[in-house]
Formats: C-alpha cells, sequence, structure tokens
C-alpha cells in the first residue's frame, strides 16, 4: 500500500481519518480533503494558516524545522516547541503514517 | 447545508471565468462548503492551473524543473466533479438572457456567474516594444521563455523596478546575467513601500551585482530583427540581449465592461464580491472594492486577496458565513531576503524604522492618524504577525517605542486604543 493514514482533529475538535498520497505534502492532503486549511500562501512557508501540531514521537521522527519555518511558526497562535509544524513543509514519510494530526487554532 | 443548495437537479452550472487563484478557490470553495450543485471552470490557458508567484522566483532559478507548482492536481478536480475546460476564452457575456459566448462558437448559460479574470501585465507601447526579445512576466509560457533567455553573460534590461522587475533582476543575476533595471521614479518599489526599504534593497541587489538607472524614462526599444537596446528620453541606450517589462498590470474587465456590469479601474464589488448586476460575482485582481479597514477604493494583486474574496463569494453562494476579511498582505524574495508587507502604507503615513537596517534585519512601521496601518518586515517575521492585528484593532501605537525593536510591537500599542 502506498499511502499513509492520517487521522486528523479539526478546530473543533472531531476526527477526521484520510489518506496521504505521496505526491502531496501534508498540507495539500489537507486541504483536498476539505479540512478548514485555507493555505493562503501556496506553500511558501509565509502564512501559517496550515499549522498543525504533531504528537511529540511523531514530531521527533521528521525531518527539522527550517528557519523559516521556526520563525514564522514562532509568531503562530498556540506555538508548541515540540509540536508545531507548516504542514505546506511536511513531504509525504513513512513516519507519519497512522500519526494522529491536529489542526492549530485559528489566529 | 442551506436550503438553497441544489442539487445538480437540472439548474444550469454555476460558472466560474478564469482558473487562476481566485477562479480554483471559489470552486474549491463551493465544495468545501458543500454545494452539491454543477460547477463549470472556464479557462484560457491549456495546463493545470498552476501557482505564479514561483513564476518570477523558484522557477527562474539554475536548474529548477519547468513545471510549476499546480494549484491543485488534476485528480481534485474529477474529485470535485469540478468540470473545468482548458483553452477556451469567454468572449462576450449577456446578463439579460444570463449567457456566455465561448471561443468554441457554443453557448453556456449560466445559475450563478463568477468573473475570476484576473489581470494581465501592462504592455510597454514605445516603437519597438513589440520586438522578439522583449516580453512581460505574467503566465507560465512568459516564464519559461524568460528562463531560456537568462544564460550566463546575457544583456537582461528590466524596466520597472516593481516587485516583478526585481525578483527577475535576483534571478537573472544569480544566473550570471548583466542585469541593468530602469526605473522611472527615484528609487525601487516606490509605490509599495517606503525609502528606508527601497533604499535596503537597492544596496542588496547591488551588492550582487544589479544596476539601477532611476529617473530613466524609456523612449524606444531598438533592434533589426531582435530587440537590441533599450533607448531612454536624454538619449542613452543600454544594450540588451532580453527586456523584461515590468510595468504594472490592468485588470481583465473588459468582458464585464461590455456587458455593462459597472467598472472602473476593475469590476466593481462588494463585501461579498457582488458585481453591479445580480448574480454575476467577481473575485481577485480583476475587482476593486472598498476597503473594510480603511474605507479606501482599492485593487489588491495579491494571493491573498484572491483567495480571501473567493471564500466570500463561495460563502454568499451558498449562503452561509464568510470568515472575517483578512488584513491585506504579501511576500517577496530577492537574493534570498524576505520582504513581507501586511496593511496597505499610504505615501502619507509617518515611517517608523524598528532595527538597524544595516544588520540585514529589521521592520518598517506605518502609522495614519497615530494608528498602526501597515508594517514591512525585512528577513524576519517577528513583527508580522503582532502587526496584523494590530492593524485590525486600529491600535494606536507609541512611536518611541515602536522605533525600538528590543519593544515587543504589542507593547508600543496604548492600552486604551
Ligand atoms: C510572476 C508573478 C509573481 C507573483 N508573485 C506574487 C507573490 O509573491 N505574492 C502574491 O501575493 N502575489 C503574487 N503575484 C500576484 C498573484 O499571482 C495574483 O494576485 C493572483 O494570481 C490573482 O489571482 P486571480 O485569480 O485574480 O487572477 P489570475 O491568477 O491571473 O487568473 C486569472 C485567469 O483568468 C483567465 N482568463 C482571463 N480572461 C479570460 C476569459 N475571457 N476567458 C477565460 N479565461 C480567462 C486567465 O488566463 C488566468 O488564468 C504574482 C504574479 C505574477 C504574475
Ligand atoms: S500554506 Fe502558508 S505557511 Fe503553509
Amino acid at each position: 500500500m502506498s499511502n499513509n493514514k492520517l487521522t486528523v482533529v479539526d478546530r473543533e475538535g472531531s476526527t477526521h481519518s484520510l489518506e496521504w498520497e505521496p505526491d502531496q505534502t501534508l498540507m495539500e492532503a489537507l486541504r483536498d480533503n476539505d479540512l478548514p486549511v485555507l493555505a493562503s500562501c501556496g506553500g511558501t512557508a509565509s502564512c501559517a494558516t496550515c499549522h498543525v501540531f504533531l504528537e511529540k514521537e511523531v514530531f521527533d521522527t521528521v525531518a527539522e524545522r527550517s528557519e523559516d519555518e521556526l520563525e514564522v511558526l514562532a509568531e503562530a497562535e498556540g506555538y508548541q516547541e515540540c509540536g508545531s509544524r507548516l504542514s505546506c513543509q511536511l513531504d509525504f514519510s513513512r513516519e507519519l503514517n497512522g500519526a494522529t494530526v491536529t489542526l492549530a487554532p485559528e489566529e | 447545508m442551506s436550503s438553497r443548495q441544489p442539487t445538480g437537479n437540472g439548474l444550469n452550472p454555476i460558472v466560474i471565468i478564469g482558473a487562476g487563484h481566485s477562479g480554483v478557490a471559489v470552486a474549491a470553495g463551493l465544495r468545501t462548503r458543500g454545494w452539491g450543485g454543477d460547477i463549470l471552470l472556464l479557462e484560457a490557458e491549456k495546463e493545470t492551473p498552476y501557482e505564479r508567484p514561483p513564476l518570477s522566483k523558484e522557477l527562474l532559478k539554475a536548474g529548477a524543473p519547468d513545471e510549476s507548482a499546480v494549484l491543485r492536481k488534476e485528480k481534485f478536480y474529477e474529485d470535485k466533479h469540478i468540470d473545468r475546460r482548458a483553452g477556451l476564452t469567454v468572449d462576450a457575456l449577456d446578463p439579460a438572457a444570463r449567457t456566455l459566448q465561448l471561443s468554441d462558437g457554443s453557448r453556456q448559460g449560466y445559475h450563478r456567474l463568477v468573473i475570476a479574470t484576473g489581470s494581465r501585465a501592462r504592455s510597454l507601447t514605445v516603437p519597438g516594444a513589440g520586438l522578439p526579445g522583449v516580453q512581460a512576466l505574467r503566465t507560465r509560457d512568459d516564464a519559461l521563455e524568460l528562463k531560456r533567455a537568462l544564460v550566463p553573460g546575457a544583456r537582461v534590461a528590466i524596466i520597472g523596478a516593481g516587485y516583478i522587475g526585481l525578483e527577475v533582476a535576483a534571478a537573472a543575476s544569480a544566473r550570471g546575467c548583466e542585469v541593468t533595471v530602469l526605473e522611472f521614479q527615484d528609487r525601487v518599489m516606490s509605490r509599495v513601500t517606503s525609502e528606508p526599504v527601497s533604499r535596503f534593497f537597492e544596496q542588496l541587489h547591488e551588492r550582487n551585482g544589479v544596476r539601477f538607472v532611476f529617473g530613466a524614462a524609456v523612449t524606444a526599444i531598438e533592434g533589426d530583427e531582435r530587440a537590441e537596446r533599450v533607448v531612454t528620453a536624454d538619449g542613452s541606450s543600454y544594450p540588451a540581449d532580453v527586456v523584461l517589462a515590468g510595468i504594472g498590470v490592468v485588470p481583465n474587465q473588459e468582458l464585464a465592461a461590455c456587458a455593462g456590469l459597472e467598472c472602473r479601474d476593475g469590476i466593481l464589488v462588494d463585501g461579498d464580491g457582488r458585481t453591479s448586476v445580480p448574480d454575476i460575482y467577481a473575485t481577485g485582481d480583476v475587482t476593486r472594492f472598498t476597503s473594510s479597514i480603511d474605507g479606501a477604493s482599492q485593487r489588491l494583486e495579491c494571493i491573498q486577496n484572491a483567495m480571501g474574496q473567493a471564500d466570500r463569494v463561495a460563502a454568499d453562494i451558498t449562503g452561509q458565513d464568510a470568515a472575517e476579511p483578512e488584513i491585506p498582505w504579501f511576500w517577496t524574495v530577492q537574493h534570498g531576503v524576505r520582504l513581507q508587507t501586511a496593511g496597505v502604507r499610504h505615501p502619507a503615513d509617518e515611517v517608523i524604522v524598528r532595527g538597524a537596517p544595516a544588520d540585514g534585519r529589521f521592520s518598517v512601521v506605518y502609522l495614519r492618524d497615530g494608528r498602526l496601518a501597515a508594517v514591512d518586515t525585512i528577513a524576519g517575521l517577528t513583527d508580522f504577525r503582532p502587526a496584523r492585528k494590530l492593524i485590525v484593532r486600529k491600535a494606536r501605537i507609541d512611536p518611541l517605542l515602536a522605533a525600538d525593536p528590543g519593544t515587543p510591537l504589542a507593547d508600543a500599542a496604548f492600552a486604551a486604543a
């Protein structure tokens, strides 16, 4: 099986399960599955409208945040040092199979 | 689900003209908001709708792939039952009959119409502007043509020191071209930013080998078969293998204007994207509207506006609430340095610099009647998000505190705003 399965917790606390396809960033997987991710900068680490929280164990296994990403995130609502990611900066990765992703609060 | 939503029961589709950032966002937004009826997305260009910002940034880099980022994957349109027809222009609109005339000769009725035709590059009108080698940058084809011309040693003349001209200047100099930017004003990005920011970017470009000529009024492009040089009013002439005109955009409003929709350098719309004609909406670069922040009449050329308006149109059509209008914001990247702007600056605003431009990282805040109106952040975003909130609140700012980069911007706002 080539896709990753994800559980997404939206801002109301409801859970959704979806499949993340290998040619998508996490932001695209969320957005194309109708989750309310505005992605108003088109995935260029500028807007933080794609901000998500990962569980600590998962967070520790994925590639580190770039300086740009960190800077955008540090100013975002509810920033978590060991959890916040810009979903547009996360490429498909096996480590995230079965993970739970929580949408950060809107600004 | 609202009772206004048809389920595809024989009604005409919602027709969206233009599959750019805004048109695609309307289509996607209608589905997200539960619209079950037909959606027809008509687009003049042939390929899968794509992102424009990378065209003057990533795409021009040496070794970067020619495929540009798409807005949504092909499959998205299938999955969402969005009927997308590419390579087709809408030539005329008849609001009384609620029909469109398409370039393939057919006619198309609509239930609601959304005009998202965007803008086009303003064309250069001087003699020689039509010579091969003279071009604008708006579409993917434009970008690929330009990319082919940006070979090491190529002489690149850029007319206009706005965002596009400067992004191309950065890309071209990085590729070893000899770059000259000809600008009528006396500084770069003069329409959108203040002197300190202009000077910072000028120096950044100059350090990277870009040459500026200010006060330059281009009067002709000369060359036998291709552009060979650019001539200015003072008689100077600048040799060029490729000439890029980055002199602004004009809204693609003709379709609407001919059909009697009210236009004034943009199709006039209200806060929900409604035009002067019932059941016709317009969104994105092609619109002009009254700012909910400062009451100014404006036309914005940015992704944020294209997406925000699209959401309000989709909300209005489906009878739902839209998110509060966002503060307009914009970004550009030149020589790897990011300039991010929130709010719309007026030339008369008080300008306060936070931090030292010499450090390569600073912000500029703009006060109007003592209240925060806009911000520019250079190579740092620390002030960006707090500023956006303060702009919404029309917060009064203490200019002395605001000038101190060590004081968080929010702390420079007077408590009783
Ligand atoms: C090179 C470049 C770089 C940019 N960089 C940035 C940036 O960094 N940040 C930012 O915020 N903004 C940037 N912009 C601006 C941004 O791309 C626009 O604001 C945005 O694309 C506007 O979206 P739109 O949907 O209104 O129009 P567009 O994206 O222009 O889409 C309009 C579409 O309508 C089609 N069309 C027009 N007339 C017809 C017709 N009669 N029939 C059928 N189809 C028609 C056109 O072919 C076009 O595809 C950039 C623009 C360019 C060109
Ligand atoms: S989409 Fe804007 S930061 Fe990710």
